[in-house]
């Protein structure tokens, strides 16, 4: 009965297991065809390399030949990976395309392999180790989708440069999953010589690279069943065809990639949509578990950012220059200038997404400059973005949990071996995440997908992202943008208990009533320069500041029934000149400046 | 000198494929596996023309341009407009493409069978010029005639047109040119029309050099045209033709001076150098990184 379909079962584990070598990439947002090389070159040198079955036993033999075929494709894809890891989608794509393609006419002329003739290859692998290995692959990727390595892979096929800034080495973790891709490639090449008895370098052309990506997109990308899936539907249909009858020729090969298409169009996520995901629910705050490694945070008033002569410059436009500014523990400051006036500039510098091109900067003891991203999130930054950007495909608790990744443990190897402490150590950063949700309010959306949200709350799932790493510094890019008064109010209290819990804290806002009302400092910036820098009263009162942003210090400009309308307008600090403001005045501006319809800044936007 | 003029004609057909790929992806940003295929078919199609229809080889052309066309459409309606709200539009429209690609290459087995097909004898003019002492047919010199009146009237279309103007403004941000009253969607469409017309001009150019057509004539050359677009920059239209060029002659200089089964080696080993030391390719534009 089994033995009548062993061969078809054997192929789909076969299948299955290339599949899993582009799934291992796909995950990660990579899109490779270079499997083809890497499995290529991993069953040629095992079929050389490996001692004949007939010498030392079938399982023996198959065995070394696995390690050293797993052996040589990891290495072949470190070496094909260390130069060309910074190249993205299609490029990366056609890189290693062009690999698989060298080595595949490499292979061809060389001696050892045979040529075009090929190599024989003795028949040892049997439907059941076939079966075997794909079961240890499959498992391999099951733990790994919950653990913080597989988490952070997903965070950076959603968003890399998000990714980057909470911390994650995206680098080490690209690097990372296409050595796994190039082990997994270099086993199927190894269980595929052992099975088909005749290895040429044609087995493992362009169109063998197509069926593999093929079978992990149908499949489906993003579960680890749907390798296995894919590769079943892929080799039943032509099975299927033909027991209900059709000929082969033409019929068989227009139905096989009409069926793809429909699956493609018609199912977003592969064919693992059928299956129904669970939605992991965190435990109530239970404060069992234990905590997640704190970090230990700057006494209050020590210095936390430091900028000296801090200047950038994109093709001579100063966007920011000379600014000298420095930021102590405990400190909530508040960044406010008209649009263009350098504001994301600047704390795109501080948080290193951007190199200053003059001037020096500290942060948390980190200088800035070539320091990486993820490194300057290690110390302690973290920050949400002027247009959210958060992994849109993952769930607002899982956006969170990867918020928490600096702070956790990693779990993949420990999750590999059930070792309860992986279990223990993914509750802690479970209940840390849960709790930075229901800080900001959003605990009963835990298991909605962040595309999903409305504006509002993915803007306050960005702050709970930021606040998962415990930071000693919390920047917000215009946080109330796109609120309205009453979200407006709450996010100002939540920014007042974060600092009272010892929390530094620099936000952009444009919302200048907010600012004066949440701030012990506010600093103003125009044209790149700070014009002005002092306690929200002083800032309210500066004529200065006045004239920024209603371009005159004329009272007639200002009609304070227009200026009502403006949120939180109290009183007209420029009626009766700085000195007859009150101390809780908040600065008066049009309602264009100061209301939530603000529209988005026109600086360039290459690094928001 | 026989050998540079040989690497000019074919280098041409390589250009002209490979521009019809790098259009689609330096306006759509998606990259059209289905492109090959019409590559195929319209070099089975000419064929049939000239066999059976009783055209003449340049009448022939025209009609394959408008049958390219079509199939462009029908590509772009099929296998992309599905999936444009789609978050993994990207690796979809590999794959809806692939799928398109592998129907079309099976209808193809079905009208024509899998075996290789050629112009009937006496479909060319024998007509052979000695131009620096090498043999040129007046075939070849209407490839190359024909290649190069094609990229210049894309080029002059892109830069000068509305509809160029609106193939640009697509390019750079789609919403802001929807906003702005641009029709992206008869823009898409008219961009898969126009680049696969060029493919498919480009497949009975082939099958005219070669005189021969084989079903898997798409997959040898899909391999070129990616190398093409990516060593002449993504997208560049000038860097495709260079790049063309550069490829057709590397092959035929490789063959001479190497080894015929070290020609691929070749190819490849430049895209990767090129990929490696200027990834943006011998004329793109580094693309701002949209952050």
């Amino acid at each position: 009965m089994l033995a009548q379909y062993a061969t078809t079962l054997t192929f789909i584990a076969l299948g299955a297991i290339f599949a899993y070598s582009f799934y291992a990439v796909l995950i990660a947002g990579q899109l490779s065809l270079g499997q083809a090389g890497f499995a290529s070159l991993a069953a040629f040198s095992a079929a050389a390399l490996a001692p004949s079955a007939a010498d030392v036993g079938d399982v023996p033999a198959l065995l070394t030949a696995i390690v050293i075929g797993m052996g040589v494709g990891a290495a072949a894809s470190i070496v094909l990976g260390l130069p060309t890891m910074h190249l993205r989608g299609v490029f990366l794509a056609i890189a290693t395309l062009g690999f698989a393609e060298a080595v595949r006419v490499v292979l061809l002329n060389a001696e050892w392999t045979g040529g075009a003739q090929g190599l024989g290859v003795p028949r040892v692998l049997t439907v059941g180790m076939a079966w075997t290995a794909l079961a240890v692959v499959a498992y391999w990727f099951w733990r790994m989708g919950g653990s913080r390595y597989g988490r952070a892979l997903e965070a950076i096929r959603e968003d890399e440069l998000a990714a980057r800034a909470m911390g994650i080495d995206v680098g080490r973790h690209r690097l990372a999953a296409f050595v796994t891709s190039g082990a997994v490639a270099g086993l199927y090449g190894v269980l595929f010589a052992y099975y088909v008895r005749l290895i040429a370098p044609s087995d493992f052309d362009f169109a063998a690279a197509v069926d593999g990506l093929v079978t992990a997109v149908l499949g489906g990308s993003t579960m680890f069943a749907g390798p296995i899936l894919g590769s079943g539907f892929q080799t039943m249909i032509p099975e299927l065809q033909r027991a209900v009858g059709i000929e082969a020729g033409w019929i068989r090969p227009f139905l096989a990639s009409l069926l793809l298409l429909v699956v493609i169009l018609f199912l977003p996520g592969g064919l693992t949509s059928f299956i129904p995901r669970r939605v992991r629910m965190p435990a109530a705050t239970d404060d069992q578990g234990k905590d997640l490694a704190g970090r230990r945070h700057p006494a209050a008033g020590d210095a936390v950012v430091t900028l000296a002569a801090l200047g950038k410059e994109y093709g001579g436009v100063h966007a920011v220059r000379g600014v000298d500014l420095e930021v102590r523990a405990g400190e909530v400051v508040g960044l406010i200038g008209p649009n263009g006036a350098g504001k994301t500039t600047l704390v795109n510098m501080i948080s290193g997404l951007v190199p200053p091109s003059s001037g020096t900067a500290t942060v948390l003891g980190t200088a800035i400059g070539r320091t990486p991203v993820h490194r300057i999130a290690a110390a302690g930054v973290s920050r949400t973005f002027q247009h959210s950007k958060l992994f849109d495909r993952l769930s607002a608790l899982d956006n969170v949990l990867v918020g928490a990744h600096l702070v956790s443990r990693p779990t993949f190897l420990r999750r590999l071996l059930w070792l309860p402490s992986a279990r223990r150590d993914e509750r802690a950063a479970l209940q840390q995440a849960a709790r930075c949700l229901e800080r900001v309010g959003l605990a009963d959306v835990a298991g909605t997908r962040a595309s999903a949200l409305s504006y509002g709350d993915q803007r306050r799932l960005e702050i709970a992202r930021a606040l998962a790493s415990d930071p000693s510094l919390l920047i917000l890019d215009e946080p109330a943008a796109g609120m309205n008064h009453v979200e407006a109010e709450r996010l100002s209290q939540l920014i007042t208990s974060l600092a009272r819990d010892g929390l530094t804290i620099l936000f952009i806002e444009h919302n200048v009533g907010m600012v004066l009302r949440t701030c012990t400092r506010v600093v103003v910036l125009n044209f790149g320069e700070v014009i002005a820098s002092g306690t929200p009263e002083q800032i309210a009162a500066d004529p200065v500041v006045i004239e920024a942003y209603l371009g005159a210090a004329e009272p007639a400009d200002v009609d304070p029934a227009a200026g009502s309308i403006a949120e939180g307008t109290a009183v007209d600090p420029t009626a009766g000149g700085p000195d007859a403001a009150a101390p809780d005045a908040v600065l008066n501006v049009r309602p264009a400046a100061a209301g939530t319809l603000e529209p988005p800044d026109t600086t360039p936007r290459d690094a928001t | 000198m026989q050998q540079l003029l040989n690497g000019i004609f074919i280098g041409s057909i390589y250009a002209l494929f490979a521009i019809g790929f790098t259009l689609v992806f330096g306006i759509l940003d998606r990259l059209n596996l289905a492109h090959p295929s019409v590559f195929a078919a319209s070099a089975f199609v000419g064929i049939e023309l000239v066999a059976r229809g009783g055209m003449s080889l340049w009448a022939a052309l025209p009609v394959v341009f408008v049958f390219g066309a079509v199939l462009g459409l029908i590509i772009e309606r099929l296998a992309f407009r599905p999936l444009k709200n789609r978050a993994d539009a990207h690796f979809a429209g590999l794959i809806s493409s692939i799928a398109l690609a592998g129907m079309l290459i099976a209808l193809l087995q079905w009208r024509y069978g899998p075996d290789t097909r050629r112009f009937p004898a006496g479909s060319f003019p024998d007509t052979r010029y000695e131009v620096a002492g090498a043999q040129v047919t007046l075939v070849q010199i209407v490839i190359l005639a024909v290649s190069l009146t094609l990229m210049v009237g894309l080029t002059y279309m892109v830069t000068r047109t509305r509809l160029g103007r609106g193939m640009r403004a697509v390019a750079e941000n789609p919403t802001a040119a929807r906003v702005l009253g641009v029709n992206v969607d008869r823009v898409t469409a008219t961009v898969f029309a126009i680049s696969s017309a060029l493919g498919a001009v480009a497949g009975v150019l082939f099958a005219i050099n070669v005189n021969t057509a084989q079903l898997g004539m798409g997959i040898a050359i899909e391999l070129k045209g990616l190398a093409v677009i990516i060593v002449g920059g993504m997208g560049s239209l000038p860097g495709a033709l260079i790049g063309g060029l550069l490829l057709g002659l590397a092959e035929v200089f490789a063959v001479q001076y190497i080894g015929s089964s070290w020609r691929d080696v070749i190819a490849f080993g430049l895209l990767f150098i090129i990929l490696l030391l200027r990834p943006q390719g011998l004329l793109g534009a580094r693309k701002v990184r949209e952050v």
